[in-house]
C-alpha cells in the first residue's frame, strides 16, 4: 500500500486515470499506453459475456481498476437490488476492484429505473435511511461504499442542512469514503448558488480516496454535468485548492459525450498531475502492491 | 416571504418526482399530469422545489424530465440503429415516448430496455411500412442479444473426423450461447449492412424472405444469410435434432448429392464456431 496514503482505508493513490470507454477498446489493446488506472462503469459489465467482458479481463490485467456505478440507487425508497450486488460483488473480484463507488442519489422507485442520478432531499429522515443502506451495501460486498455527490439541478425546500454536512454526517454514521467530483461541486455551486470552496473545505480528507474531473455545460440559466469537454479553468483551480487538503488522491477524469481520441482524453488527464505537487514517485509502485 | 416547506415523506417525495420526470411535453405539464398529481397539488410545487435565481421550481424539475426522455432515445437508438434511421429521427422518437410509457426500464441496466420493442412496433400505429419497420426491429434486438449473450467455447474444426460415421446418424450438436437464427418477410440485413456502411443507397425494402444466422465469433458479430434448405438444417440442429433426422428433414427439397451438401454446410459453421460441443449418444 502506499505509505502516503492519508485515507480511512489506506487505498492507495493510484494516480491519474481515465474511464474506460468502448470506442477506446482498441486502441487500448493494441498500444497498452501507459495510464496508471481505468475507471470503469460497473453496469456495462454485469450482463454481458461479449466482447465488453473480454476486453475488461485484459485491462484488469494490466492496470488498475476501480468500479464506478450508476444504478446502486442508494437513497431509493424502493429495496435494495440483491441481485445487482452478487452481480457487483462478482465483478469486483473478478477485476481485483481496488475499490467500489456510486452516487448518493435515488435513480427511480416503484421498480422501475429512470437511470439519472436524482438529488436527496437533505433531511434527517433521507440521512439516516441512507446510512442504513450504505451500511447493508457495505457488509453484502465486503467492503466499503465510495460515494460521489451528484451535479444537482433542483433544491428541496425541506432540506435541513447543505450537502457537505449531510456527506459528512452519512460518511460517518455508514463509515463510507467520498468519491469528490470536484466538477460536481462547482456544478452544483453554480445551481444553487453556494461557494464550491466551502463545500471542499467541509470535507474529512481522510474520507476522499478519489477525485473525479470533467467537462460541462453551460446552459446561462444553470449549468449541466454533461461530460463532454475539457475541464474550465475554474474546476482545475478547485481541484488545486481541494488537493492541497488531502495530498494526492487518484484522480480520473470523465469524458462521456462527443468522446475524443483516447490520447486527448488522457492529455486532458494528466494535466492533473500539475495541480498534484511533485509527490508521483512511488505511485506505480504502490499500485502495483 | 417564501411559502414554509412542504415536508412530503420520502417515497412519496421520490413517486412524485418520478413521475413528473417520466411524463412527456413540457414540464408545467408533466407536473399537471395525473401520475403527478396523484402526489403532490402542482400549485404547491414551490413548498417542495425551491427557485433559484434563473430557474422557477417547475422548470428545475423539468431540467430532469428533459433529460429522460433524451437519454432513453439515445439507449434504443444505440441498440436499434437500422430502425432508428428508416424512421428518421423525429418519429424514433415518437415511437420511443410511447414504447417507455408502456415499457419502462426495470433494470439496472439499459442494455435490455428494448426488449419488448418489436413487438410494440409491430402494433404501433402510423409507422411506414410497419410489417418491414417491426421486422427491421425483431432482427436488431436478436443482435443485441448476441452481442450480449454469454461466451462458449468453440468446438474445434478438427474434432469432425474424430466422430464415428456410424455415430453421425444420432449426433446432437450443441449450439454456442451467442447464436440467434431468424427468419423475416423483408432484406433486414441487406438493410443494417447499408446504414453500418453509411450508403445512403438503400437497398429495396419490399417483401424478400430472408434468413440469417447471427453469431459471435472472436467477440465480433457475424450475420450470414442462409437459402432455405440450409436455414432449415441449421434450424434443426440448433433445436437439438440429431444429426441424421436434421438432415432428413433438410435433404428433402435438395436436387443432387444432398449428403455432399449438408457435410459442407456442416464444416463451414463448425469452422465459424457455432456449435460448442457435440454430444453422441451410446446405441
Amino acid at each position: 500500500m502506499n505509505p502516503d496514503a492519508r485515507n480511512r482505508w489506506n487505498f492507495p493513490d493510484l494516480g491519474v486515470g481515465i474511464g474506460l470507454r468502448t470506442v477506446h477498446y482498441a486502441h487500448i489493446l493494441e498500444k497498452k499506453p501507459e495510464v496508471d488506472f481505468f475507471e470503469i462503469l460497473s453496469e456495462n459489465y454485469l450482463d454481458t459475456g461479449g466482447r465488453p467482458l473480454w476486453v475488461l479481463d485484459q485491462v484488469a490485467e494490466r492496470y488498475p481498476v476501480v468500479l464506478h456505478g450508476v444504478s446502486l440507487s442508494i437513497g431509493s425508497t424502493d429495496p435494495l437490488d440483491f441481485e445487482y450486488l452478487r452481480k457487483l460483488k462478482n465483478l469486483a473480484d473478478r477485476t481485483r476492484a481496488r475499490w467500489v463507488s456510486d452516487h448518493l442519489c435515488w435513480t427511480g422507485v416503484s421498480g422501475r429505473n429512470t437511470h439519472d442520478l436524482l438529488p436527496m432531499p437533505l433531511t434527517e429522515e433521507a440521512l439516516a435511511h441512507v446510512a442504513e443502506r450504505v451500511r447493508t451495501v457495505s457488509d453484502f460486498l465486503e467492503r466499503p461504499l465510495m460515494l460521489e455527490n451528484a451535479s444537482t439541478y433542483a433544491e428541496f425546500a425541506a432540506s435541513s442542512m447543505p450537502e457537505w454536512e449531510f456527506f459528512g454526517r452519512l460518511m460517518e454514521q455508514a463509515d463510507c469514503g467520498m468519491l469528490l467530483d470536484v466538477n460536481n461541486v462547482y456544478v452544483s455551486a453554480f445551481n444553487h448558488g453556494f461557494d464550491p470552496k466551502r463545500y471542499l473545505d467541509s470535507i474529512d480528507p481522510a474520507r476522499v480516496t478519489q477525485y473525479h474531473l470533467a467537462g460541462h455545460t453551460h446552459k446561462g440559466t444553470h449549468i449541466v454535468d454533461t461530460h463532454n469537454d475539457h475541464a474550465i479553468p475554474e474546476v482545475w483551480e478547485l481541484y488545486r485548492h481541494s488537493v492541497a487538503r488531502t495530498g494526492n488522491v487518484s484522480t480520473l477524469f470523465e469524458w462521456d459525450g462527443d468522446i475524443p481520441a483516447f490520447d486527448v482524453v488522457h492529455a486532458e488527464a494528466l494535466r492533473a498531475r500539475a495541480f498534484r505537487g511533485e509527490r508521483e514517485e512511488g505511485r506505480l509502485a504502490a499500485a502495483a502492491s | 416571504m417564501p411559502p414554509p416547506p412542504l415536508e412530503l415523506p420520502l417515497p412519496r417525495l421520490q413517486r412524485w418526482m418520478q413521475a413528473v420526470i417520466e411524463q412527456p411535453g413540457e414540464a408545467g405539464e408533466a407536473v399537471e399530469s395525473a401520475a403527478a398529481r396523484a402526489e403532490l397539488d402542482p400549485a404547491e410545487i414551490g413548498r417542495v422545489i425551491l427557485p433559484s435565481k434563473t430557474l422557477t421550481s417547475v422548470e428545475r424539475v423539468g431540467v430532469y424530465q428533459g433529460m429522460y426522455l433524451m437519454r432513453m432515445v439515445e439507449a434504443l437508438e444505440n441498440d436499434f440503429p437500422a430502425l432508428a434511421h428508416f424512421l428518421g429521427g423525429e418519429r424514433f422518437a415518437e415511437l420511443v415516448t410511447a414504447y417507455v410509457a408502456a415499457h419502462p426500464s426495470r433494470s439496472y441496466t439499459l442494455n435490455r430496455l428494448g426488449g419488448h420493442f418489436p413487438e410494440f412496433v409491430r402494433s404501433f400505429p402510423g409507422i411506414r411500412r410497419r410489417a418491414f419497420a417491426a421486422d427491421l426491429a425483431r432482427f436488431e434486438d436478436l443482435v443485441t442479444e448476441v452481442f450480449d449473450a454469454p461466451q462458449s467455447p468453440a468446438w474445434p474444426a478438427e474434432e469432425i473426423a474424430r466422430i464415428p460415421e456410424d455415430a453421425w446418424e444420432r449426433a446432437v450438436l450443441r449450439p454456442v450461447e451467442a447464436l440467434r437464427l431468424g427468419s423475416f418477410g423483408y432484406p433486414v440485413n441487406a438493410y443494417l449492412q447499408s446504414v453500418k456502411d453509411e450508403n445512403h443507397d438503400h437497398p429495396p425494402t419490399g417483401r424478400k424472405a430472408t434468413r440469417v444466422v447471427i453469431y459471435r465469433k472472436s467477440y465480433e458479430i457475424w450475420r450470414l444469410e442462409l437459402g432455405r434448405p440450409a436455414y432449415a438444417f441449421l434450424s434443426a440442429l440448433v433445436r437439438g435434432r440429431p444429426f441424421g433426422k436434421a438432415v432428413a428433414q433438410a435433404t428433402q427439397g435438395i436436387q443432387g448429392p444432398a449428403g455432399e451438401q449438408v457435410f459442407r454446410w456442416l464444416r463451414d459453421w463448425v469452422a465459424e464456431g457455432m456449435f460448442t460441443r457435440v454430444e453422441v449418444s451410446v446405441s
